[in-house]
């Protein structure tokens, strides 16, 4: 410790613990001013990344009559326009989503093996014969849990209607919420 | 520099140029690891960028870049790889769930190459080629740098085929190759189902790993290790903590491949590994 | 003595223009050799004397050299392609087999730029492992080691985003599968840990920002576009401008102390 000056202060000590100078106070509000500007700055950057309108296909689609659909089948009718399988129980239709849930790829409906199949990393998902509550469960590979289902409805035509925007998660126990499968008799 | 010599007639360049040639020698030698950039270095510079450049035109106008079909979202390549350079990470990807072999994995991996110089404390070593004086260093890297990282990119890019399944280098890739996977959680494989084992030994067998073995070294070994002391506790516990994350990646893998364990942990959250 | 008669380029080198742009003699003399370094902005990237096992190909590779010349041949050849490529859904991959089939010389560069992305990761790697293996990286360079590992991310990220924009199966998928890692992203990600409770979603997550949406879109590739060609090479221009800098700084090219 330097020893004190003359007038019985002590320089060390900075002046503003005691009482923030004008000079203090206006470099407090000029940095902070500073600061804050990058901080928003920064903040609309982020927000201006995401678009309020995305430019992305409508989400939802007619699929045409249910009698179209073979009864216990697994169709595939809509894979390449629509990226799911229809899939018809004696009691219901659902929809499950063809993309594997380890990273997006399209898993294959592999009808012999009764499965569904990832190239990308090779996860599998159980087939029809699982019933409609395990269909699409995930039981070998990397794939971290079951692929999703799409909200069905009927038009008042009569014509399925999905809603790709609306998704069910199996695993959540959201199977038998109404819209996760068109009841059919 | 005196001479009398006038140097804008070429004969008393000539001797001018020798002079300073001589003048050059003198003064080189005064300092005597020390060359002249130029024309030394960037001579060899000139050689070797010639070089790099004849390769590569060599190459470029020799093999043709890839182009595919255009894209289209809904037909799925089998197999669907990533650029050769990230094959390692998507090989992991096997093995973990994406939060931790595509995200948390690589951000460690580029941490932990950070710190590389904070928490190597070795003086030794510095500018040379060695083994000895920095084995541990040196085999920490080489382990990561060949196993982890050169290995897992040629095993992704030569033997994985469709279904992402081992083929031999020249086996024919069937696209309906299949083989049966029932792969088990890590308490499942001692036959102890559901909870309070999932947790018992999910959980506790991560905290065995990252935080009981690397304290049991540092308690027993602490008085006997100088490195140890010099290190201190913070270094060791960042070095304990990326290492122990790297071997444990390794033998979750050896795990996977040998006894079928598909997490040694479920948590909460998806917070699976 | 007689005077000696000049030749064309003796006039060329005394005239006043030479000399207002070269300040020196080509003359191998112990001055010039400084001169012809310190006195150009390119070389003055060197010091004017090295340490004589710099020369030792053994001992430094040259792979950052080598990376620094890719980086340069991936400069030239990238802005040559963007004469022709338009980074929209309609034409990316048309633009692609113009400059494959149709402009003279095309294909020639669209190769040197892929083959050469490819060049410069492994070179990055190898110089990497050099400067790891002479223990380059300890004091006092430990700062630039640092800046090094960044670079290495901004080649990855170059090589990343530069895989998209030919839009043909290989781009999407490869990006497909590296951006769902993004999805997955703890907290931030609208399929990672902990993710229900920040309650990102898939329009709003780490993935969406890279992606610009919910798809790998025309909307994604328009911004890998900007990406790849401004925003990462600037900040990896920045980084190599610090990472060269202090290598002088830090004591020149290292050896044995």
């Amino acid at each position: 410790m330097a020893g004190k000056a003359e007038d019985g202060t002590n320089p060390e000590v900075h002046i503003w613990r005691i009482a923030p100078t004008r000079r203090d106070l206006l470099g407090f509000l000029g940095w902070g001013a500073v600061l804050n500007a990058i901080g928003l700055g920064t903040l609309a950057f982020v927000r201006f990344m995401y678009p309020r309108v995305l430019f992305e296909p409508p989400s939802q689609f007619r699929l045409g009559r249910p009698g179209e659909y073979a009864p216990n089948s697994t169709s595939e009718k809509w894979i390449k326009a629509l990226r799911l399988w229809i899939v018809r129980y004696d009691d219901r239709f659902i929809a499950v989503s063809a993309i594997c849930t380890h990273l997006g790829c399209t898993p294959r409906y592999l009808g012999t093996e009764d499965k569904y199949k990832c190239p990308c990393h090779g996860s599998g998902y159980r087939g029809f014969a699982s019933g409609w509550r395990v269909n699409g469960a995930n039981f070998e590979g990397p794939a971290p849990r079951p692929m999703e289902r799409f909200k069905l409805s009927l038009a008042d035509n009569g014509e399925i209607i999905v809603d790709k925007a609306i998704m069910f998660r199996v695993e959540k126990g959201e199977a038998d919420r109404p819209g996760a499968f068109l009841p059919f008799a | 520099m005196a001479t009398t010599v006038p140097e804008t007639s070429v004969a008393g360049a000539n001797v001018a140029v020798k002079e300073r040639a001589a003048q050059t020698e003198r003064l080189t030698k005064l300092v005597p690891d020390k060359v002249h950039t130029w024309p030394y270095l960037v001579r060899l510079e000139m050689l070797v960028g010639t070089a790099v450049m004849a390769f590569m035109t060599l190459w470029s106008i020799v093999v043709d870049a890839p182009l595919e079909e255009p894209a289209n979202p809904t037909k799925t390549p089998n197999p669907s790889k990533a650029p050769w350079y990230f094959l390692g990470l998507q090989e992991i990807l096997v093995y973990f769930d994406p939060w931790f072999a595509g995200v948390v994995l690589p951000a460690l991996i580029i941490v932990g190459l950070m710190v590389i110089p904070y928490v190597d404390i070795n003086p030794k070593g510095n500018g040379y080629y060695c083994f000895k004086d920095r084995w541990f260093a040196i085999s920490t890297f080489l382990f990561g740098f060949l196993v982890l990282w050169i290995v897992l990119i040629i095993m992704g890019t030569f033997i994985r085929g469709p279904g992402w399944y081992l083929f031999l280098p020249g086996q024919f890739w069937d696209v309906h190759k299949t083989v049966a996977i029932t792969n088990v959680n890590w308490n499942e494989f001692f036959g102890l189902r559901g909870e309070p084992w999932q947790t018992i030994l999910g959980l506790g067998s991560v905290v065995v790993w990252l935080v009981v073995l690397p304290a049991a070294y540092w308690k027993t070994q602490y008085k006997k290790s100088e490195t140890l002391q010099k290190l201190g506790a913070v270094r060791y516990w960042l070095t304990a903590f990326l290492f122990m994350t790297m071997m444990g990646t390794v033998v979750k893998v050896v795990l996977r491949l040998a006894l079928s364990i598909k997490y040694i942990w479920m948590g909460p959250y998806n917070f699976n590994i | 003595m007689a005077e000696q008669k000049k030749g064309w380029f003796d006039v060329v080198k005394s005239s006043y223009v030479w000399k207002s742009v070269f300040r020196h003699e080509y003359q191998d003399t112990y001055r010039n050799r400084v001169l012809q370094v310190s006195s150009n902005v390119f070389l003055h990237l060197h010091p004017t004397k090295i340490r004589r096992h710099a020369l030792r190909l053994r001992f430094t590779w040259c792979m950052g050299g080598i990376t620094f010349l890719l980086f340069l041949i991936l400069v030239v050849t990238g802005i040559i392609l963007m004469f022709y490529y338009r980074p929209t859904g309609e034409y990316a991959y048309h633009d692609m087999k113009y400059l494959q089939f149709d402009v003279p010389f095309g294909m020639i560069m669209r190769n040197m730029h892929r083959w050469g992305a490819h060049a410069m990761v492994i070179a990055v790697w190898l110089h990497m492992f050099r400067v790891f293996m002479t223990g380059s990286y300890k004091p006092p360079r430990e700062f630039n080691w640092v800046i090094g590992v960044n670079l290495l991310v901004m080649t990855l990220m170059l090589s990343f985003t530069g895989y998209l924009l030919p839009w043909d199966q290989l781009s999407i998928w490869a990006v497909t599968v590296g951006t769902n890692m993004g999805r997955a992203t703890p907290v931030l990600g609208h399929e990672g840990p902990f993710a229900d409770l920040v309650g990102v979603n898939a329009r709003y997550d780490a993935r969406a920002l890279l992606t610009a949406g919910r798809l790998i879109s025309p909307a994604t590739l328009l911004r890998f576009y900007v990406l790849h060609c401004i925003f990462i090479p600037l900040i990896a221009a920045v980084l190599m401008i610090v990472h060269f800098w202090r290598v002088r700084k830090d004591g020149g090219i290292s050896g044995p102390l």
